[in-house]
């Protein structure tokens, strides 16, 4: 390390991504890839500017002074545009090794074997389908990083996801689906996706897919709607989540004036957990974070009032505030961003039967495929599975349709919150670059804008 | 990467090859590749971060007794190699017998194509400019994001069959995210961006929309809802269509023509689009590689000839799982032909609608049944622009949208990877 650098002004981290993933489709094996990618980075921090090197990890890590070097004069080349006064960064300091407890990974034979056992299940059991896809992705992040300030420490991500799709068609001949998805800490093989396991899920997707046969346009307009807890995970996500990310807060985030403020029911409480939730480790338990931060849970909502912000070293400095260990970085050439990590709305006390016997008319949503969200907390989400409820009860499924709206009016609408909480893991964030994230919630009723006729 | 192999991506390729004949693969390709980056990065109006990176990978595809398996690596030193043949040599022993599987043949190119070298200095002085043109023409504009960078890629893919493919490709690309304030109020946010072989010439700012993007961001944080329901027409901006164009090309590709669920499957030959629409390849773009995935030279292909689709786009694998002609393809590099009338005139014959830059949405079903918010989008009565949109929504169909283009810009939208004007659609169900 160059002697001319101060405490506080370097960190350099090396970060091994391991990857499994594959893919089934009507017994062929269209994905069966293993990957493994490492590299050695490190950031510096001189005069107000940031600068950034990686390399891939050389055996005996004879690179490291020249990425270390590369970094502190990225940093410096930025004296171009300005002298630039540095900010007072937080002093943190983080020592510790993170582990994994989980069970002997599975071979990759036994994961074929069982793929092919579900895919002649399915076959025998739901002969009208189009098709039958079952995807297995495992992901396994291992950190080690250490800062001038006498950070060192260990940090591990290691989550799996099994995720199948039912295809059929409706009543007119095109193809409809429906897919479930089962995530968690570890490997493959902390993962229940044993056919016991799943043919309950598979079961009961194919109600669904049969359901979907004779769906019915969603009304368009102001609805009431039951989300059921993936989807008040993903609005907990996108739709508040990123607009509480500070390096948002500063670019003007609506957020940023209403800080203290009411921004959704009283019923609404919303968390950003670092590794913990519940006396139980989160689907993706962040000790510390990419910069050295130990990390903290972030209430961002706290009974309807906006109380908080999820922060690295630099935007905490930009408004005064600690540091809550939200700076993380995807790939080992990545930088660390203001990242979410395990975000959720806390659960109330309701039932699902009594949340949907409230409803006179409207919607209950049970799934989305995807999500996004602005600065202005517009959200649209895509829904895949809904269901209408007229009196009180279920009735027909409804068609693909989108729900959408400001968040911050459908929290503030909320009048029912239910007491079954779901976590998640599945997918991916994205905001430059991709992140791996938990997103949780119980399932909540609401006025929201659907699409439709 | 270890230092001996960097400069010789060919003879390493040659070597994981014949490694992999010696462990007893029956087929193999091999795949190798180095990268490096300059980025420079703005956050919040200010130049932030200056990056550079160097990754290297190699891909390896085994096959063997009709069995595949795949797999990456970052590192180039034997230990490495061995260990990633020896994974693959796992892998591949317990996957499903599958006839379709197979590794090019014959195929062989090498192509160099734009500056190989960066120049940081230029980088910093393209960004200074878009950061002082952002001060001056949109001052209400937080630019939350930006970056101009250069990318190096040199790569070489070797297969059992005698594929030798080679190339060296370099670009510069900018890319600008943000959102515009007034007071407390602030638009959606919004990006634009794209690949240029050079920064030289002109001025960055203009360059991929970016310029016209930002004003009309600016032009965008008071807004109003459409108000009522009705049945109208919309004029997709480039960035728009390009959401359409994405679905299109996703309904060609393997998956759906595997699992039957693509609405083009037997369409070939027949009209899939308004015959306004001529959908081709761009090989020669920057940041577009000439070759496919699985290891074939692209060739210049038209995928829409005023609205009749002339073919589909399955891999080698998706070739032969479906019994339809192999069409290689990459995943950028995309053209559609300019039209006949000014984007004034496209705007000019809206009576009810809208001008829509995003389509915020879920993924449209494999149907092309959609429903989506529109954002940075601007209300149009009577072919003129008014007031910027919050919370309206537009419903269709995707593949009927693409038969409904009433309209072809004669402006287009060049961003390297694509090439798009803006559309006129009718038929769009608004709420």
């Amino acid at each position: 390390m160059s002697s001319t650098l101060t405490r506080h002004e370097l960190e350099t981290r090396e970060h091994e991504l391991r990857k499994t993933r594959m893919l089934m489709v009507d017994g062929n094996l269209t994905l069966n890839l293993r990957t493994v990618e490492r590299g050695l980075s490190a950031r510096a921090y001189v005069d107000g500017y940031w600068g950034f090197a990686s390399a891939p990890l050389a055996p005996g890590g004879a690179d490291r002074d020249r990425v270390q070097r590369d970094a502190l004069a990225n940093a410096r080349a930025l004296g171009r545009f300005g002298t630039r006064p540095p900010l007072p960064l937080p002093e943190v300091r983080h020592v510790g090794r993170q582990q994994h407890q989980g069970r002997t990974p599975l071979t990759p034979a036994g994961c074929s074997e069982r793929l092919a056992e579900l895919q002649a299940w399915c076959k025998k059991r739901y002969p009208g389908l189009r098709s039958t896809r079952f995807l297995l992705g495992d992901e396994h992040h291992a950190k080690k990083l250490a800062t001038s300030a006498g950070g060192d420490s260990l940090a591990r991500i290691d989550r799996a996801a099994c995720k199948f799709t039912l295809v059929g068609e409706d009543s007119a001949g095109a193809p409809i689906e429906v897919d479930e998805i089962l995530s968690g800490r570890g490997t493959l093989a902390d993962v229940d996706w044993s056919l016991d396991a799943l043919a309950p899920l598979l079961d009961r997707a194919h109600e669904h897919l049969q359901a979907k046969r004779h769906a019915v346009a969603a009304r368009g307009g102001l609805q009431t709607v039951v989300l059921a807890a993936p989807l008040a995970g993903m609005l907990a996500h996108e739709a508040m989540g990123h607009p509480c990310e500070a390096d948002a807060v500063i670019s003007g985030a609506v957020t940023a004036s209403l800080l203290g403020q009411p921004i959704a029911s009283e019923l609404v409480s919303m968390v950003d957990f670092a590794h913990t939730y519940d006396g139980q480790p989160t689907l993706v338990p962040v000790e510390v974070d990419d910069e050295g931060t130990p990390a903290r849970d972030v209430v961002m909502i706290d009974r309807g009032i906006l109380t908080g912000f999820m922060h690295s070293r630099e935007t905490a400095a930009r408004l005064e505030q600690p540091p809550t260990g939200n700076a993380r970085a995807y790939s080992p050439h990545d930088e660390p961003l203001v990242r979410m990590r395990n975000t959720a709305i806390l659960p109330g006390t309701q039932s699902m039967d009594e949340m949907i016997a409230g409803v006179d008319d409207g919607y209950l949503l049970l799934k989305t495929g995807n999500g996004q969200a602005d600065s202005t907390t517009e959200f649209t989400f895509g829904v895949t599975l809904a269901y209408e409820i007229r009196g009180g009860k279920l009735g027909r499924a409804v068609r693909n349709t989108t729900l959408s709206g400001s968040a911050i009016k459908v929290l503030k609408s909320v009048d029912a919150v239910g007491r079954e909480m779901h976590w998640e893991s599945g997918g991916y964030c994205g905001k430059k670059q991709l992140m791996v994230v938990s997103m949780g919630g119980p399932a909540l009723r609401a006025r929201a804008h659907l699409g439709g006729e | 990467m270890a230092t001996d192999t960097v400069n010789d991506l060919p003879a390493t390729a040659e070597r994981v090859l014949a490694q992999m004949r010696r462990r007893g693969f029956d087929g193999a390709q091999v795949s190798v590749s180095r990268q490096r980056r300059h980025e420079l990065c703005v956050a919040h109006n200010e130049a932030s971060l200056l990056r550079s990176t160097q990754s290297g990978k190699v891909q390896l595809v085994g096959l063997l007794d009709g069995r595949r398996a795949d797999t990456e690596g970052s590192e180039l030193d034997a230990d490495s190699l061995d260990a990633l043949v020896n994974g693959l040599w796992s892998s591949v022993a317990s996957a499903p017998q599958d006839a379709a599987n197979a590794v090019s043949a014959g195929q062989r190119a090498s192509v160099t194509r734009g500056p190989q070298q960066a120049d940081t200095a230029a980088l910093a002085d393209a960004m200074r400019e878009v950061l002082d043109w952002r001060a001056a023409h949109a001052p209400s504009v937080m630019l939350e994001e930006a970056l101009a960078g250069h990318t190096q890629i040199e790569s070489c893919a070797l297969t059992s069959g005698g594929s030798a493919l080679q190339c060296a490709l370099g670009w510069y690309d900018a890319v600008v995210f943000g959102m515009a304030r007034d007071g407390a109020a602030s638009s959606s946010f919004n990006y634009a961006g794209g690949n240029c072989h050079g920064l030289a010439g002109e001025p960055l700012a203009p360059r991929f929309g970016m310029a016209d993007m930002l004003q009309a961001m600016a032009r965008s944080v008071h807004t109003a809802p459409i108000g009522e329901r009705f049945v109208g027409a919309v004029v997709l901006t480039p960035r728009a269509v390009a959401s359409l164009l994405g679905w299109l090309l996703g309904q060609l590709g393997d998956q759906p023509l595997i699992d039957g669920s693509s609405v083009y499957r037997a369409a070939v030959g027949q009209a899939a689009a308004s015959p306004l629409l001529t959908l081709r390849s761009r090989l020669d773009a920057p940041g577009v590689a000439p070759f496919s995935a699985d290891a074939f030279s692209l060739a210049p292909v038209t995928l829409l000839d005023r609205g009749t689709l002339k073919c589909l786009t399955p891999s080698l694998y998706g070739s032969r799982k479906t019994g339809l002609p192999h069409v290689a393809v990459g995943s950028d590099g995309w053209d559609i032909a300019g039209g006949t009338t000014p984007r004034d005139a496209l705007i000019a014959g809206v009576a009810r609608g809208a001008l829509v830059d995003r389509l915020s949405m879920g993924r449209p079903s494999a149907s092309g049944d959609f429903s989506g918010v529109i954002k940075n989008s601007f209300v149009i009565r009577d072919g003129q622009v008014g007031t910027a949109l919050s919370e309206t929504m537009i419903s269709g169909n995707v593949a009927q949208m693409l038969r409904d283009v009433s309209a072809v810009s004669t402006e287009r939208i060049d961003t390297g990877g694509w090439v798009l004007p803006w559309l006129r659609v009718e038929g769009l169900h608004f709420s």
